[in-house]
Protein backbone atom coordinates (compact mmCIF):
# COMPACT_ATOMS: atom_id res chain seq x y z
CA UNK A 1 0.00 0.00 0.00
CA UNK A 2 2.85 2.05 0.54
CA UNK A 3 4.22 2.60 -2.91
CA UNK A 4 0.74 2.76 -4.34
CA UNK A 5 0.23 6.06 -1.72
CA UNK A 6 3.76 7.28 -3.52
CA UNK A 7 1.92 8.04 -6.77
CA UNK A 8 -1.13 9.08 -5.76
CA UNK A 9 -1.58 12.69 -6.61
CA UNK A 10 -4.02 15.52 -7.63
CA UNK A 11 -4.12 16.15 -11.02
CA UNK A 12 -6.25 18.94 -12.92
CA UNK A 13 -7.09 18.71 -16.41
CA UNK A 14 -7.28 21.13 -18.63
CA UNK A 15 -10.52 21.84 -19.99
CA UNK A 16 -12.10 21.16 -23.69
CA UNK A 17 -14.30 23.95 -24.21
CA UNK A 18 -14.04 27.65 -23.36
CA UNK A 19 -16.18 28.31 -20.39
CA UNK A 20 -18.84 31.55 -20.52
CA UNK A 21 -18.82 34.17 -17.81
CA UNK A 22 -22.33 32.72 -17.33
CA UNK A 23 -20.62 29.25 -16.60
CA UNK A 24 -22.20 27.90 -19.66
CA UNK A 25 -19.96 26.20 -22.37
CA UNK A 26 -19.48 27.91 -25.28
CA UNK A 27 -20.72 26.06 -28.32
CA UNK A 28 -20.87 28.83 -31.13
CA UNK A 29 -20.74 26.28 -34.10
CA UNK A 30 -23.70 24.32 -32.85
CA UNK A 31 -26.15 25.05 -35.16
CA UNK A 32 -29.89 23.98 -34.09
CA UNK A 33 -31.89 25.25 -37.36
CA UNK A 34 -29.76 22.51 -39.74
CA UNK A 35 -31.89 21.17 -42.25
CA UNK A 36 -31.86 17.12 -43.28
CA UNK A 37 -33.46 15.75 -46.31
CA UNK A 38 -37.25 14.71 -46.02
CA UNK A 39 -36.96 11.00 -47.26
CA UNK A 40 -33.69 10.68 -44.87
CA UNK A 41 -32.25 8.69 -47.91
CA UNK A 42 -28.90 10.74 -48.08
CA UNK A 43 -27.60 10.95 -45.03
CA UNK A 44 -27.81 14.52 -43.87
CA UNK A 45 -25.83 15.50 -47.21
CA UNK A 46 -29.16 17.24 -48.77
CA UNK A 47 -31.18 20.09 -48.30
CA UNK A 48 -34.28 20.30 -46.00
CA UNK A 49 -35.72 19.48 -42.82
CA UNK A 50 -34.22 16.07 -41.25
CA UNK A 51 -36.82 13.72 -41.55
CA UNK A 52 -36.91 12.63 -37.43
CA UNK A 53 -37.08 16.78 -36.52
CA UNK A 54 -40.51 17.69 -34.79
CA UNK A 55 -42.60 20.35 -36.62
CA UNK A 56 -41.49 23.88 -35.62
CA UNK A 57 -44.61 24.04 -33.69
CA UNK A 58 -44.37 21.41 -31.84
CA UNK A 59 -41.40 23.17 -29.53
CA UNK A 60 -37.68 23.09 -29.80
CA UNK A 61 -34.56 24.26 -28.73
CA UNK A 62 -34.12 28.25 -29.09
CA UNK A 63 -30.41 29.82 -28.68
CA UNK A 64 -31.48 33.11 -29.20
CA UNK A 65 -31.90 33.62 -24.95
CA UNK A 66 -28.32 34.99 -23.61
CA UNK A 67 -28.85 33.39 -20.64
CA UNK A 68 -28.51 29.99 -22.48
CA UNK A 69 -30.19 27.15 -24.15
CA UNK A 70 -34.25 27.52 -24.01
CA UNK A 71 -36.26 24.39 -24.79
CA UNK A 72 -40.31 24.45 -25.19
CA UNK A 73 -42.90 21.90 -25.85
CA UNK A 74 -46.04 22.48 -26.42
CA UNK A 75 -48.64 20.91 -24.72
CA UNK A 76 -51.60 21.49 -27.40
CA UNK A 77 -50.31 20.38 -30.88
CA UNK A 78 -51.89 22.81 -33.27
CA UNK A 79 -54.95 20.49 -35.46
CA UNK A 80 -54.25 19.10 -38.97
CA UNK A 81 -56.19 20.77 -41.51
CA UNK A 82 -55.99 18.54 -43.97
CA UNK A 83 -59.42 16.32 -44.90
CA UNK A 84 -59.55 12.77 -43.67
CA UNK A 85 -62.22 11.21 -45.96
CA UNK A 86 -63.96 8.32 -44.67
CA UNK A 87 -65.18 6.34 -47.51
CA UNK A 88 -66.47 2.13 -48.30
CA UNK A 89 -65.38 1.44 -51.60
CA UNK A 90 -62.20 -0.62 -52.17
CA UNK A 91 -59.42 1.36 -52.56
CA UNK A 92 -57.83 1.14 -56.61
CA UNK A 93 -54.70 -0.33 -55.97
CA UNK A 94 -52.25 -0.88 -59.30
CA UNK A 95 -49.65 -3.02 -59.18
CA UNK A 96 -46.64 -1.85 -59.16
CA UNK A 97 -44.83 -4.83 -57.80
CA UNK A 98 -45.12 -7.19 -61.18
CA UNK A 99 -42.40 -7.32 -63.43
CA UNK A 100 -42.79 -6.46 -67.09
CA UNK A 101 -42.65 -9.53 -68.56
CA UNK A 102 -42.90 -8.05 -72.21
CA UNK A 103 -38.88 -8.79 -73.39
CA UNK A 104 -40.05 -12.56 -72.92
CA UNK A 105 -43.58 -12.55 -74.21
CA UNK A 106 -43.61 -14.99 -77.63
CA UNK A 107 -43.16 -12.48 -80.35
CA UNK A 108 -46.12 -14.72 -82.83
CA UNK A 109 -47.88 -17.31 -80.64
CA UNK A 110 -48.87 -19.28 -84.18
CA UNK A 111 -45.40 -19.89 -85.06
CA UNK A 112 -44.18 -21.08 -82.09
CA UNK A 113 -47.60 -23.43 -81.79
CA UNK A 114 -46.35 -24.44 -85.20
CA UNK A 115 -42.48 -24.87 -84.57
CA UNK A 116 -43.26 -27.35 -81.51
CA UNK A 117 -45.97 -29.56 -83.80
CA UNK A 118 -43.63 -29.74 -86.66
CA UNK A 119 -40.86 -30.96 -83.78
CA UNK A 120 -43.79 -33.40 -82.67
CA UNK A 121 -44.38 -34.20 -86.22
CA UNK A 122 -40.51 -35.20 -87.40
CA UNK A 123 -39.58 -37.02 -83.77
CA UNK A 124 -43.17 -39.38 -84.93
CA UNK A 125 -41.69 -39.74 -88.54
CA UNK A 126 -38.13 -40.79 -87.25
CA UNK A 127 -39.57 -43.33 -84.67
CA UNK A 128 -41.69 -44.30 -87.14
CA UNK A 129 -39.36 -45.58 -89.22
CA UNK A 130 -37.08 -46.84 -86.95
CA UNK A 131 -39.57 -49.10 -86.08
CA UNK A 132 -40.53 -50.04 -89.64
CA UNK A 133 -36.81 -50.83 -89.88
CA UNK A 134 -36.64 -53.22 -87.05
CA UNK A 135 -39.67 -55.13 -87.90
CA UNK A 136 -38.51 -55.52 -91.47
CA UNK A 137 -35.28 -56.39 -89.81
CA UNK A 138 -36.91 -59.24 -87.70
CA UNK A 139 -39.19 -60.08 -90.62
CA UNK A 140 -36.69 -60.45 -93.01
CA UNK A 141 -34.76 -63.37 -90.86
CA UNK A 142 -38.01 -65.21 -91.86
CA UNK A 143 -37.33 -65.01 -95.21
CA UNK A 144 -36.51 -68.09 -97.50
CA UNK A 145 -32.24 -67.96 -98.03
CA UNK A 146 -30.93 -67.55 -101.29
CA UNK A 147 -29.74 -71.30 -101.43
CA UNK A 148 -33.42 -71.74 -100.45
CA UNK A 149 -34.73 -70.07 -103.27
CA UNK A 150 -32.40 -71.53 -105.74
CA UNK A 151 -33.42 -75.24 -105.30
CA UNK A 152 -37.38 -74.08 -105.18
CA UNK A 153 -37.88 -73.55 -109.09
CA UNK A 154 -37.49 -75.95 -112.06
CA UNK A 155 -37.09 -75.43 -115.40
CA UNK A 156 -38.51 -77.66 -118.34
CA UNK A 157 -37.93 -77.63 -121.84
CA UNK A 158 -41.10 -78.78 -123.31
CA UNK A 159 -40.09 -79.14 -126.68
CA UNK A 160 -38.37 -82.21 -125.54
CA UNK A 161 -41.62 -83.81 -124.65
CA UNK A 162 -43.68 -85.60 -127.08
CA UNK A 163 -47.69 -85.46 -127.37
CA UNK A 164 -49.00 -88.39 -125.27
CA UNK A 165 -45.42 -88.72 -123.37
CA UNK A 166 -45.11 -88.42 -119.26
CA UNK A 167 -42.42 -86.79 -117.72
CA UNK A 168 -41.56 -87.21 -114.12
CA UNK A 169 -39.72 -84.54 -112.73
CA UNK A 170 -38.39 -83.66 -109.14
CA UNK A 171 -39.38 -80.30 -107.65
CA UNK A 172 -38.90 -79.99 -103.73
CA UNK A 173 -38.22 -83.46 -102.86
CA UNK A 174 -41.06 -84.55 -104.95
CA UNK A 175 -41.76 -85.96 -108.02
CA UNK A 176 -43.64 -83.98 -110.52
CA UNK A 177 -45.94 -85.25 -113.44
CA UNK A 178 -45.56 -83.49 -116.49
CA UNK A 179 -48.35 -84.79 -119.22
CA UNK A 180 -48.16 -83.84 -123.47
CA UNK A 181 -52.21 -84.62 -123.89
CA UNK A 182 -53.18 -85.61 -127.37
CA UNK A 183 -56.39 -83.74 -128.55
CA UNK A 184 -58.30 -86.64 -128.07
CA UNK A 185 -57.31 -86.62 -124.26
CA UNK A 186 -58.22 -83.22 -123.69
CA UNK A 187 -61.50 -83.70 -124.96
CA UNK A 188 -62.08 -87.01 -122.80
CA UNK A 189 -60.69 -84.55 -119.89
CA UNK A 190 -63.32 -82.08 -120.48
CA UNK A 191 -66.37 -84.07 -121.42
CA UNK A 192 -66.45 -85.94 -117.63
CA UNK A 193 -69.19 -85.01 -116.01
CA UNK A 194 -67.03 -83.68 -112.86
CA UNK A 195 -69.68 -82.50 -110.79
CA UNK A 196 -70.60 -85.43 -109.43
CA UNK A 197 -67.03 -86.94 -108.46
CA UNK A 198 -65.23 -87.04 -105.10
CA UNK A 199 -63.47 -84.28 -105.39
CA UNK A 200 -65.51 -81.96 -108.25
CA UNK A 201 -62.40 -80.21 -110.46
CA UNK A 202 -63.13 -78.77 -113.96
CA UNK A 203 -59.99 -79.86 -116.55
CA UNK A 204 -59.62 -75.78 -116.85
CA UNK A 205 -59.34 -75.33 -113.44
CA UNK A 206 -56.45 -78.01 -113.35
CA UNK A 207 -54.56 -76.81 -116.54
CA UNK A 208 -53.29 -73.61 -117.48
CA UNK A 209 -52.86 -75.05 -121.02
CA UNK A 210 -54.76 -78.43 -122.36
CA UNK A 211 -51.87 -79.62 -123.96
CA UNK A 212 -49.76 -79.55 -120.47
CA UNK A 213 -50.93 -81.26 -117.49
CA UNK A 214 -48.70 -80.71 -114.50
CA UNK A 215 -49.13 -82.43 -111.04
CA UNK A 216 -47.38 -83.71 -108.23
CA UNK A 217 -46.86 -87.16 -108.34
CA UNK A 218 -48.03 -87.76 -104.81
CA UNK A 219 -50.88 -89.89 -104.36
CA UNK A 220 -53.31 -88.01 -102.02
CA UNK A 221 -54.16 -91.35 -99.74
CA UNK A 222 -51.09 -92.06 -98.12
CA UNK A 223 -48.55 -90.59 -100.31
CA UNK A 224 -47.23 -93.21 -103.05
CA UNK A 225 -45.81 -92.33 -106.14
CA UNK A 226 -48.90 -93.56 -108.63
CA UNK A 227 -47.78 -95.02 -112.51
CA UNK A 228 -48.86 -92.95 -115.26
CA UNK A 229 -50.56 -94.58 -118.30
CA UNK A 230 -52.60 -96.97 -116.07
CA UNK A 231 -55.57 -97.59 -114.31
CA UNK A 232 -59.24 -97.86 -115.50
CA UNK A 233 -59.60 -94.55 -116.88
CA UNK A 234 -56.50 -94.07 -118.44
CA UNK A 235 -54.91 -91.90 -116.48
CA UNK A 236 -52.57 -92.71 -113.21
CA UNK A 237 -52.74 -95.95 -110.57
CA UNK A 238 -51.52 -95.89 -107.25
CA UNK A 239 -50.07 -99.66 -106.82
CA UNK A 240 -50.69 -99.49 -103.10
CA UNK A 241 -53.91 -99.13 -102.55
CA UNK A 242 -55.21 -99.04 -105.61
CA UNK A 243 -56.53 -95.56 -106.58
CA UNK A 244 -57.32 -94.84 -109.92
CA UNK A 245 -56.99 -91.02 -111.23
CA UNK A 246 -58.08 -90.02 -115.23
CA UNK A 247 -56.52 -88.36 -117.97
CA UNK A 248 -56.41 -84.41 -115.91
CA UNK A 249 -55.45 -86.62 -112.51
CA UNK A 250 -58.51 -86.43 -110.24
CA UNK A 251 -59.44 -89.15 -108.22
CA UNK A 252 -62.12 -91.57 -109.84
CA UNK A 253 -61.86 -94.62 -108.01
CA UNK A 254 -60.03 -96.45 -104.52
CA UNK A 255 -59.61 -94.77 -101.40
CA UNK A 256 -58.04 -91.40 -102.81
CA UNK A 257 -60.26 -88.40 -101.24
CA UNK A 258 -57.97 -85.77 -103.44
CA UNK A 259 -57.05 -85.15 -106.82
CA UNK A 260 -53.52 -84.50 -107.48
CA UNK A 261 -52.29 -81.48 -106.41
CA UNK A 262 -51.13 -78.98 -108.81
CA UNK A 263 -48.34 -76.81 -108.37
CA UNK A 264 -47.64 -73.51 -108.93
CA UNK A 265 -46.36 -73.18 -112.47
CA UNK A 266 -46.12 -70.89 -115.14
CA UNK A 267 -45.22 -70.85 -119.01
CA UNK A 268 -42.42 -68.75 -120.72
CA UNK A 269 -44.10 -68.80 -124.14
CA UNK A 270 -40.66 -67.28 -125.90
CA UNK A 271 -38.12 -69.93 -124.96
CA UNK A 272 -40.70 -73.05 -124.53
CA UNK A 273 -40.12 -73.50 -121.07
CA UNK A 274 -42.41 -74.56 -117.89
CA UNK A 275 -41.41 -72.88 -114.73
CA UNK A 276 -42.79 -74.90 -111.87
CA UNK A 277 -42.48 -73.26 -108.21
CA UNK B 1 -46.64 -16.38 -90.26
CA UNK B 2 -48.76 -17.34 -93.12
CA UNK B 3 -46.26 -21.04 -93.57
CA UNK B 4 -46.79 -21.60 -89.64
CA UNK B 5 -50.26 -21.03 -89.81
CA UNK B 6 -50.66 -22.77 -92.93
CA UNK B 7 -48.88 -25.71 -91.98
CA UNK B 8 -50.76 -26.11 -88.56
CA UNK B 9 -54.11 -26.03 -90.13
CA UNK B 10 -53.68 -28.33 -93.05
CA UNK B 11 -51.53 -31.21 -91.12
CA UNK B 12 -52.18 -30.75 -87.59
CA UNK B 13 -55.39 -29.69 -86.65
CA UNK B 14 -57.21 -33.19 -87.35
CA UNK B 15 -55.02 -35.85 -85.20
CA UNK B 16 -56.07 -38.24 -87.68
CA UNK B 17 -54.75 -35.96 -90.51
CA UNK B 18 -51.83 -35.56 -88.40
CA UNK B 19 -51.27 -38.76 -87.44
CA UNK B 20 -51.79 -40.20 -91.22
CA UNK B 21 -49.00 -37.53 -92.36
CA UNK B 22 -46.62 -38.92 -89.99
CA UNK B 23 -47.04 -42.59 -91.34
CA UNK B 24 -46.90 -41.42 -94.56
CA UNK B 25 -43.92 -39.30 -94.04
CA UNK B 26 -41.77 -42.02 -92.49
CA UNK B 27 -42.52 -44.43 -95.35
CA UNK B 28 -41.32 -41.39 -97.64
CA UNK B 29 -38.40 -40.95 -95.88
CA UNK B 30 -37.42 -44.78 -95.46
CA UNK B 31 -37.38 -44.87 -99.23
CA UNK B 32 -35.72 -41.64 -99.78
CA UNK B 33 -33.19 -42.56 -97.12
CA UNK B 34 -32.47 -45.69 -98.86
CA UNK B 35 -31.67 -44.32 -102.00
CA UNK B 36 -30.10 -41.88 -100.88
CA UNK B 37 -27.65 -43.70 -98.75
CA UNK B 38 -27.29 -45.96 -102.09
CA UNK B 39 -25.95 -43.49 -104.14
CA UNK B 40 -23.64 -42.58 -101.83
CA UNK B 41 -21.82 -45.80 -101.29
CA UNK B 42 -21.95 -46.23 -105.06
CA UNK B 43 -20.60 -43.23 -105.49
CA UNK B 44 -17.95 -44.29 -102.93
CA UNK B 45 -17.17 -47.11 -104.29
CA UNK B 46 -17.68 -45.92 -108.06
CA UNK B 47 -15.33 -48.36 -110.25
CA UNK B 48 -15.14 -51.28 -107.66
CA UNK B 49 -18.74 -52.82 -108.10
CA UNK B 50 -19.22 -55.92 -110.58
CA UNK B 51 -21.82 -53.31 -112.12
CA UNK B 52 -18.82 -50.97 -113.09
CA UNK B 53 -16.46 -53.08 -114.59
CA UNK B 54 -19.10 -55.40 -116.00
CA UNK B 55 -18.14 -54.12 -119.57
CA UNK B 56 -14.62 -54.57 -119.22
CA UNK B 57 -15.05 -59.04 -118.79
CA UNK B 58 -18.44 -59.97 -120.43
CA UNK B 59 -18.47 -60.04 -123.71
CA UNK B 60 -20.69 -59.18 -126.10
CA UNK B 61 -22.74 -62.11 -126.55
CA UNK B 62 -23.23 -62.88 -122.88
CA UNK B 63 -24.25 -59.20 -122.23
Amino acid sequence: MASFAAVKKAVTLAPTVRTLPSGLPSAPLLNLAARGSSHGHDHGHGSGPRADKPARFTGGVSTGYTGGLISKTFQGALPTTHARLIHTSVAVKDAPQVPDFTPYQAASPDRNRAVSYFMIGTMGVLTASIAKSTVTGFLETMAASADVLAMAKVEVDLANIPEGKNVIIKWRGKPVFIRHRTAGEIEEARQTDWKHLRDPQSDEERTKKPEWLVMLGVCTHLGCVPIGEAGDYGGWFCPCHGSHYDISGRARKGPAPLNLEVPAHDFNEAEGKLVIG
Amino acid sequence: MGLANGFYNALVKRNSVFVTSIFVGAFTFGVGFDIGVSTFWDKYNKGKQWKDIRDKYATEAEA
